[in-house]
């Protein structure tokens, strides 16, 4: 039994930084919008690992979860705002949607495209949000170009009050506890038969269906996951936070070479990396913003380089590798 | 009864017939030799029956179920397992966890955990004396360690059929022979039957195997008790190129040509 617990302790490291960073948002004066947006670029990059990391494809249509994700929220919203006596109830609605809806379009997207092996599957995806993006617009699906903006049904829902307090601290509440419900998923598909099928079929597609494993059922189950987490921070981050979604905005590319960014900077399929990731990711934008404004990028691009070919592990690959054996390294996965 | 049965196994890549009108029928717990020169169809045999593509023509039996066209991880529960001529670890995961991947999928899949999957591991790292690479990751290893984590993975899926590939390539005669004495002794005690495939190494297949098939240009040149197979003519022509008197005949050509050349 006690063995079993320890399978875990790699989740310590991860929750104590996340709950450190909600502590210090809540407590210190001003801390809050920053960490509420290294708590997005964590979860982003927590929620991407389980499929870019842990399968080693690359998705490069994944914000379209998010994008779908953010839709189902305001649909949910703006749907069942006129309904009596829902109240809170209309968020878990919304919830649902963007799961439904995530779920969805990634059982659509996988079950062509994951077919496709390595960079085959990553060209193949690199359409899916601009597509969906045009097909909103194009087809005048869900008021098309034009977005939805809620803002009138969320005070219309929930009262002025409460629909402020959801905007500007409960949806990055939410955000906390997605990341760290993805971890928690993250470290149970290590540890159950899921993750040694996925790091096989990782390493040796072939090799691994010849040891029995049936390989696009274990990529469909990382793929439906991922998506799902993505529909979810979609959901809060795009939707709650934000009360408007424009398809242009959702379906933006930049967000997915943020992810990819993220999980590889930290380790792509460790447990801790897409953290790290996620912190050093969201503050050297952060300080690069303040200090250079406007020449971010041409400064993140080159160091991004760096890293990655001084570090092709990420720093927790890194520091799994050099801690192997020692007490620290049951903490470190 | 047979556990495994090829019938007029055809399979072609584009005009090239790799493996020509094969037949073969292997009976439980019997130890065959598959031997031929380069390029003469082993491999893709291999593949065809572990299911890596289906052949053309012809049927694969295996224990009473027709599998020609079922896809691999289908038939590894059904207790087929192979190694690799060049060994394919999952390089990033530790040599335990290598193991244990072939336990956790194999012909028990549906009866271990992952934990007894990481017990029923370190058994066949023992037995293949890989003990002190256990926490290793796998693509750290030598060629030959490589070979025996193969093994040791193939035989932790509990096949009734173990397809070796080459197994013995790059080993030195001692542990050849340690290894022939190693595949005699787990089918005894596992009571599996192993197809060993050798492109050269004959020492491997005089020592091993009760049976050998000879493969020539994709078709089966021959198929019998492996003193009778290793010193049939046919055989010594598809490896050394002639029969021995013709060989020499064009040898004395030879030198004459290079005796007036100067």
């Amino acid at each position: 039994m006690k063995k079993n617990i320890a399978k875990y302790y790699p989740l310590v490291p991860v929750l104590a930084a996340y709950l450190v960073m909600f502590l210090m948002g809540k407590n210190m004066s001003g801390m809050w919008q920053l960490m509420a947006m290294l708590a997005f670029y964590c979860a982003l990059g927590q929620a991407f690992n389980i499929f870019l990391g842990m399968t080693g494809y690359v998705d490069f249509g994944y914000v379209a979860f998010l994008g779908v994700g953010t839709y189902g929220m305001a649909l949910g919203i703006t749907r069942f705002a006129s309904f009596e006596g829902l109240g809170i109830g209309i968020i878990i609605i919304g919830f649902a949607l963007a799961l439904v809806m995530a779920t969805l379009l990634s059982l659509a997207v996988g079950a062509v495209a994951l077919r496709l092996r390595g960079a085959y599957f990553a060209i193949a995806t690199i359409g899916v949000n601009e597509g969906f993006r045009y097909l909103i617009e194009g087809a005048r699906i869900w008021n098309g170009s034009e977005g939805i903006i809620f803002m009138a049904e969320m005070n219309q829902a929930f009262g002025r009050e409460l629909a402020s307090a959801l905007s500007t601290f409960w949806a990055d509440v939410m955000v906390f506890i997605i990341a760290a419900l993805a971890a928690l998923v993250t470290i149970y598909y290590m540890r159950s038969k899921i993750g040694y099928a996925l790091t096989a079929l990782r390493e040796d597609e072939d090799a691994a269906k010849v040891m029995g494993i049936n390989v696009t059922k274990y990529k469909i189950i990382a793929f439906i996951t991922s998506a799902s987490f993505a529909g979810l921070i979609g959901a809060t981050s795009w939707a709650i936070k934000t009360p408007y979604v424009f398809p242009p905005e959702v379906f933006e590319i930049h967000y997915t070479v943020e992810a990819i960014i993220i999980v590889l900077l930290g380790g792509a399929g460790t447990l801790l990396g897409p953290v790290v990731g996620g912190l050093i990711y969201g503050l050297s934008k952060y300080w690069l913003a303040v200090i250079l404004p406007g020449f971010q990028l041409l400064i993140f691009a080159p160091l991004i380089i760096i890293i990655i070919i001084a570090f092709p592990e990420g720093v927790i690959g890194l520091l799994k590798a050099r801690v192997k054996g020692r007490r620290l390294g049951t903490f470190i996965e | 009864m047979s556990l495994l049965r090829l019938e007029n196994v055809t399979k072609k890549f584009g005009g090239l017939v790799a493996v020509d009108k094969v037949s073969l029928e292997i009976k439980e717990g019997e130890l065959i030799g598959i031997v031929g020169p380069n390029g003469s169809g082993k491999t893709t045999l291999f593949n065809v029956i572990s299911g890596v593509f289906p052949p053309e023509e012809g049927t694969v039996i295996f224990d009473g179920q027709d599998i020609t066209t079922l896809p691999p991880y289908k038939r590894a529960p059904l207790g087929l397992g192979r190694t690799f001529q060049i060994s394919r670890p999952f390089s990033s995961a530790s040599v335990r966890e290598n193991v244990a991947i072939g336990a956790m999928f194999g012909r028990l899949a549906h009866k271990v955990s992952v934990n007894n999957s990481l017990e029923i591991a370190d058994r066949y790292i023992d037995m293949l004396g890989l003990e002190t690479h256990r926490d290793k990751a796998a693509g750290t290893l030598t060629p030959v360690e490589k070979k025996l984590m193969e093994i040791a993975r193939a035989l932790a899926m509990r096949p009734k059929l173990l397809l070796m590939d080459e197994a013995m390539a790059g080993m030195n005669p001692k542990d050849i022979d340690d290894m022939v004495k190693f595949i005699k002794k787990i089918r005894e005690e596992e009571k599996i039957a192993i197809v060993s495939m050798v492109e050269h190494i004959m020492r491997a297949v005089a020592g091993l195997a009760e049976r050998v098939m000879v493969m020539h240009q994709g078709a089966k040149l021959i198929d019998a008790k492996t003193e009778e197979a290793l010193t049939d003519p046919r055989v010594i022509e598809v490896y050394l190129g002639h029969p021995p008197d013709q060989a020499k005949w064009r040898s004395e050509i030879w030198k004459k040509e290079r005796d007036n050349n100067g």
